[in-house]
């Protein structure tokens, strides 16, 4: 019964890592999707379009971030679990929230924004900078989420 | 610097001389053309000579691809960085008496593909033939086979899997009078049946009637010989068309040496081309032209003494009117001219801004290393793009760019041994498993990870002086076109609010001396007073005032708060990049047999690393533009300009050295 609390911050953990990394693998596909048909009347313009297609990639890096730091913080990745009580398990859990749900839903929308960028470098390809940025713009709320999640965390510590 | 001045450039000269002064000034590349457009003047219509041109660059551009497809010649990735060949130009002119010669080289490469491609064609439509007749390749007799003196025969199908009692029975159900009917089956699917029916030549309409009454189809493809023969004939056909392939595919490859024709051949008419394109901007006369257009200042004067030596031309410079629509052309030195293509990513400067590239490109560098902040993977940039510059003549926009990863590669190396970031932890992890010592602190000022809020504080506090840094450009151009008091109103309260407010907040995160939080009250509240007071100057009415200094104070408070908040991923990315370095290295150090953890360590140290640089690398470039785009340059920036084109040899392949 004493280890709910870690119980909760692991479930955390794995929202983390679970919900973008959702959105991004569904972001990344969807931009794959709309670039697979420029690349397939003009190989050429692959390493832009990989670039965009990476773009909501970081969203999943951004959830596994969260959960290594959160694991290594209650001691699951060292091998020493912490005892931690309902309520820090409940904090710990918490602190997860931001970058879990903000960068699933990012990742996706990202990945929309991205898609019309695809549509920017088929038609004017030396435009690719302006695609990017404003793909970009998405992401920015992805990062404040991780940055309040890793802040909650530090301050569990 | 910076941005270039542009001049007027008028020259009239000597119809004659049109074409040698075109080639000159295509040579010199520092003329822009506007169109002249004037009733006085009679304009070429080189519309004509501009799409044969067009046609001719498409058939070496279609005889490249042909080349690239079937004989390729193998380059490194490195290698492909190399600019372009020189020549010289002696071989220039004699590649130009043979252009004609090169032309027709095309055209056979072209003629050899259509072959080839005909031939595939050929091979897919004998390959259909061959699997309509697989389904009588038991019949003996040809599938044309009419009958003898006697007998009528049918050649055909039936539909469904039927028995030859099945056949009989549907005839009979049909015509129960007729006779003599001899069925054979050739074969059999689900589908249908294909037959051949021999009956009387008495009953040959009867049994006609009957069989087209049960289903029976004569197949469209008739031949005069038996179906085992004509499949082997089939087969020697896709023979042929095989070896004709391969002899036009041979052909192609021994033709792998005209890559380098062909490749002039493509310059050559562009070149060409562009001439043609200005031509058609010139105003001619009985016996004069009129070239108008814009040259930049520092070249006007070679670009004169020039064409006056050798031609009879009155040229004239004048400075370009308030109005008129300048093109823009950047010029930096070393440190800042790598950032030029960013700046041109946003926009090129309009008439009234400054190239912002100088202002931005130290911040660029230092943020750049901020967010990447890896000691390691610093050096590997500098290492690579320092070989790259070396070692190949790489030209144009991507010479700066990897210019710009050199900078922010040291910029990187610089914030990583900050922090105490090789590898990730690397260090310690070596430390701690190998040699079983206690890791020194290679930090030179702090590990992030162990004092975050440190880091969001001074990247708040750069992103401050950045901001303030954009704000005082604006201080500085405002302050030029004369309107000083709305240059200092616009700066000055601004800045006190924002100097006063930032050790208030501050104090939310860690403890603020008691000295630095009253200055910053005070200064807080005549910012905002000021502010207040000033920012509705434009309005008359008192009211209007007071409420434009409300929406003002509003503006620079919700504005300036959103912005230096933005910085905050100057942390966020860093620490991405040091955490996931982390988990690389952690889970080489899995297993605890010393010599797996090391081998494992290697493997995962050389796949991990390359690929958590090259997505970070993506993330500090795109974040660290966009602190320039949106946060920097919104202060003072617009953006809109004109990129100057000017007549030129704008060539992709070739480069023509002068003796």
């Amino acid at each position: 019964m004493n280890n709910y609390g870690l119980v909760l911050a692991i479930l955390g953990a794995i929202l983390a890592a679970l919900l973008p990394g959702i959105g991004s693998a569904r972001g990344v596909g969807m931009v794959g999707e709309a670039a697979g048909g420029v690349i397939s009347e003009d190989p050429s313009k692959f390493s832009k379009l990989l670039i965009l297609q990476l773009l909501p990639g970081t969203q999943g890096l951004y959830g596994l971030l969260t959960a290594v730091l959160e694991l290594s913080q209650i001691g699951i990745l060292g091998g020493d679990p912490v005892e931690l009580s309902l309520a820090r398990g409940l904090m710990y859990l918490i602190a997860c929230m931001p970058i879990a749900v903000v960068g699933y839903f990012s990742a996706i929308i990202q990945a929309r924004t991205a898609v019309t960028g695809v549509g920017i470098v088929a038609k004017k390809p030396d435009q690719n900078g302006k695609a990017i940025t404003m793909s970009a713009m998405v992401e920015t709320y992805a990062i404040l989420a991780l940055l309040v999640s890793i802040l909650a965390m530090n301050s569990l510590k | 610097m910076a941005k270039l001045l542009m001049q007027r450039i008028e020259i009239i000269a000597l119809l004659n001389d049109r074409k040698k002064i075109l080639e000159h000034l295509q040579l010199l590349g520092v003329v822009e053309f506007s169109d002249v457009q004037n009733e006085a003047f009679v304009k070429v219509n080189t519309s004509s000579y501009i799409s044969q041109y067009e046609k001719c660059i498409n058939t070496a551009t279609a005889a490249k691809d042909i080349l690239n497809k079937y004989a390729p010649i193998k380059k490194s990735l490195l290698a492909s960085l190399n600019g372009r060949r020189e020549i010289g130009v002696g071989e220039f002119l004699d590649n130009v008496d043979k252009r004609d010669f090169f032309l027709q080289n095309c055209y056979d490469l072209i003629s050899y593909e259509r072959v080839i491609n005909e031939n595939r064609a050929a091979i897919v439509r004998t390959q259909t033939l061959m699997d309509a007749l697989k389904i009588w390749l038991n019949l003996d007799i040809p599938m044309n086979f009419k009958g003898t003196k006697y007998t009528q025969c049918f050649i055909g199908v039936v539909p469904n899997q039927r028995t030859v009692s099945d056949i009989l029975e549907a005839i009979a159900r049909v015509n129960p009078k007729l006779e003599m009917i001899e069925i054979d089956i050739i074969s059999s699917s689900k589908e249908q049946n294909c037959i051949a029916v021999v009956c009387h030549k008495s009953v040959a309409d009867e049994t006609n009637e009957a069989l087209r009454q049960i289903g029976f189809v004569v197949p469209s493809e008739s031949y005069e010989q038996i179906p085992a023969e004509k499949m082997q004939q089939y087969e020697k056909d896709i023979e042929k068309y095989k070896n004709e392939i391969e002899e036009n595919i041979k052909k192609i490859k021994a033709s792998a040496d005209l890559i380098n024709e062909v490749e002039f051949l493509i310059d050559y008419f562009s070149i060409r081309k562009e001439k043609y394109q200005a031509l058609s901007k010139v105003g001619l006369t009985k016996n004069t032209f009129i070239i108008r257009g814009y040259i930049p200042e520092k070249y006007a004067k070679k670009c004169v003494d020039e064409l006056e030596s050798k031609y009879t031309v009155a040229i004239s410079i004048t400075t370009p009117e308030e109005d008129e629509d300048v093109p823009v052309l950047l010029e930096n030195g070393d440190f800042v001219s790598p950032v030029e293509p960013i700046t041109e990513m946003f926009a090129l400067p309009a008439k009234k801004d400054i190239d912002p590239s100088a202002v931005m490109a130290f911040f660029y560098y230092l943020f750049f290393g901020l967010m990447l902040s890896d000691a390691g993977y610093g050096v590997l940039m500098v290492i690579g793009t320092a070989i790259a510059l070396k070692k190949f003549s790489i030209e144009g926009p991507l010479r700066k760019t990897l210019k710009m990863f050199f900078y922010s590669g040291i910029s990187t190396v610089f914030w990583g041994a900050m922090f105490g970031s090789w590898f990730g932890d690397i260090v310690p992890i070596i430390y701690k498993q190998f040699l079983h010592a206690e890791p020194p602190n290679i930090a030179l000022w702090f590990e992030p990870i162990t004092d975050p809020m440190k880091l969001l504080l001074f990247s708040f506090g750069l992103g401050i002086i950045h901001l303030f840094v954009g704000q005082a450009v604006s201080f500085k151009m405002t302050w030029d076109e004369g309107k000083k008091i709305d240059a200092v109103l616009d700066t000055v309260p601004t800045y006190l609010f924002v100097l006063g407010v930032a050790p208030l907040a501050a104090g939310i995160l860690i403890s603020v001396p008691e000295t630095l939080s009253t200055v910053g009250k005070y200064l807080a509240l005549i910012g905002l007073a000021l502010i207040i007071l000033t920012s509705g100057r434009k309005s008359k009415n008192i009211f209007a005032r007071f409420g434009g200094g409300i929406y003002g104070l509003y503006n620079i408070a919700s504005g300036y708060l959103s912005d230096i908040l933005s910085y905050s991923r100057l942390l966020a990315l860093g620490l991405a990049t040091g955490s996931i370095a982390g988990v690389i290295n952690l889970m080489g150090t899995m297993p605890t047999d010393p010599a797996a953890k090391a081998v494992l360590l290697v493997v995962v140290f050389l796949i991990g690393h390359p690929l958590n640089m090259a997505i970070n690398l993506l993330g500090a470039y795109v974040h660290t533009n966009r602190l320039q785009f949106v946060e920097f340059f919104s202060k003072f920036y617009e953006g809109g300009g004109r990129a100057f084109s000017p007549l030129k040899a704008d060539t992709k392949y070739i480069k023509i050295k002068e003796n």
